[in-house]
């Protein structure tokens, strides 16, 4: 052990050197993060802070370990131009062959334009009338801004309308578990940050677009499995008070089914931790476009299609 | 068999404590950590975007999120129907009426439809003296109202007069605008409609 002060210098600069990686770095470069507006037109600030009660909520999602099962981080694997009509006026054999003259266009160094599905099927089998039904819709993808820009400008000569959208994409985005990646802003004034890090349950990044009600957030934290069939989600039926009913019905109280409803004369009502959990599931997205997460939302954007099965049993209901 | 030990076959120098000495270290594993190290760097750079917070993968450099930030404000070309408004819809109107006695209007002009090469000719150099238009008489003192635009949005405006109120002709592309301003040069007389029907 004649080597004391060198083992001491090896683990000083092996630990000094991972603590300066994963903490004094990311401080450095994100630990002044402030609000920041988002982009588009018209831009907004964000992050804004979660009303009162989803902020108490915070507290909830923590003490009962959601955060064990379910992430609230998007990924990304990249970003796409698109070329999407806005507008096609009432002339469409100029633009529908315009269309088809860019979808067949070799490749202009390194502009690469792609057929979206239907304008290649357009292509290929020459049913091109319903082509500009339901606008606005986008028709090709550009591997470049210079490649895009130039199709647009093919197609406003043709008579159209085109905007360029950009668009995320990846495996989590085709979930419908947003619409584009998350960033350190979104986790802004959350304290703790709850990233979480296992997949048992869905990702909640944005969980306020996909399931605004919060009565269906309650009756889901009450019964998992009555909004999708074969959830491993253990009820947390400790928020909930079962009671009998007073005077007359309370209006908080669960409006249950049959299965797991309480007998007769009893009614299920949420404590405050469960409404405050609630409020928070119901308040948490992650979709403002961004300098730093660009994504263009097109007016008449249908929201992200939702896995989960609550929005297609609050419809069915 | 005796019980004497048998003689220690080991030698001096094996009996003695253990030491650290010299290693010595090849040369090639020295030049190959060092490699390794520089492309470990590079990979790091190449993937950090700069070491900048704004970049997040799967951008890996600032030029390349610029690149996916969405058009801000007016978008970067015009389009046919802005142009008209601007250029042209003052005189010849929004609906491409024209205004009589003025300025000859394009729904169905024989002008404005007919040949290209004498449509792209008259806003590049503007058009003066006496001409007949839809069946009716015109003298017109028209400036070069289109010399100063770029050709892809000369193009679209051309294309958006041939298309609209009820017009069926071609698209005019801005190859087509070009090869006439390259034709006609730097002219700046207007074109009378004798020197445009001598035009093919």
């Amino acid at each position: 052990m004649n080597y004391g002060p060198l083992i001491f210098l090896a683990a000083f600069f092996a630990l000094a050197g991972s603590w300066s990686g994963f903490v004094l770095t990311p401080q450095l470069q994100i630990g002044r993060l402030q609000q920041t507006n988002t982009i588009g037109n018209p831009t907004a600030a964000y992050p804004v802070a979660r009303p009162g009660l989803a902020q108490q909520g915070l507290d909830v999602y923590r003490a009962n370990g959601c955060a064990y099962c379910h992430s609230q981080q998007v990924g990304q694997t990249g970003t796409v131009l698109e070329i999407a009509l806005t507008d096609a006026g009432t002339n469409h054999p100029p633009i529908i062959a315009a269309l088809l003259k860019l979808a067949a266009a070799p490749a202009d160094g390194p502009t690469v334009l792609t057929a979206l599905p239907q304008l290649e099927a357009a292509r290929t089998n020459g049913g091109s009338a319903m082509l500009l039904d339901g606008l606005p819709k986008a028709f090709l993808r550009s591997s470049s801004r210079e490649g895009a820009n130039a199709a647009i400008k093919a197609l406003y000569a043709a008579g159209a309308k085109a905007q360029l959208w950009i668009v995320p994409v990846g495996p989590d985005l085709a979930r419908g578990w947003g619409s584009r990646r998350t960033v350190a802003e979104d986790f802004l004034f959350d304290a703790p940050v709850m990233p979480g890090s296992q997949r048992v349950g869905p990702d909640l990044a944005n969980m306020g677009t996909r399931q605004p009600n919060v009565n269906l957030h309650l009756l889901h934290l009450y019964a998992p499995q009555l909004q999708m069939k074969g959830s491993t989600m253990p009820p947390y039926r400790f928020l909930f008070e079962r009671r009998k009913i007073g005077l007359e019905p309370s209006p908080e109280a669960l409006v249950l089914p049959a299965e797991v409803a309480p007998p007769a004369g009893y009614e299920v009502v949420p404590k405050p931790p469960a409404r405050a959990l609630a409020a928070y599931l119901a308040s948490l997205r992650a979709d403002a476009p961004l300098f730093n997460a660009p994504l263009t939302v097109p007016a008449s954007a249908t929201p992200a299609t939702s896995t989960n099965a609550a929005t297609t049993a609050a419809s069915a209901k | 068999m005796s019980a004497q030990p048998r003689p220690s076959t080991l030698t001096a120098a094996e009996t003695a404590e253990p030491r650290a000495g010299d290693i010595a270290l090849p040369l090639w594993i020295i030049v190959l950590l060092f490699l390794l190290l520089y492309w470990g760097v590079v990979y790091f750079d190449q993937y950090s975007g700069g070491f900048s917070p704004e970049v997040y993968m799967p951008c890996r450099s600032t030029a390349e999120l610029a690149m996916y930030q969405p058009p801000a404000g007016a978008p970067e070309f015009a389009g046919g129907k802005t142009v008209y408004e601007n250029v042209c819809g003052l005189c010849h109107g929004t609906d491409g009426m024209g205004k009589p006695g003025q300025a000859p209007p394009f729904v169905n002009s024989e002008w404005a439809l007919g040949n290209p090469n004498r449509m792209i000719r008259i806003p590049l150099a503007g058009l003066t003296g006496p001409i007949q238009v839809a069946g009716q008489q015109y003298n017109l003192a028209m400036p070069a109202m289109g010399a100063a635009l770029p050709d892809d949005d000369l193009a679209a405006v051309l294309t958006y007069i041939r298309q609209s109120w009820g017009n069926k002709a071609s698209a005019i592309t801005p190859e087509q605008v070009k090869a006439v301003r390259a034709e006609i040069g730097n002219r700046t007389q207007p074109w009378t409609a004798e020197q445009l029907n001598a035009i093919q």
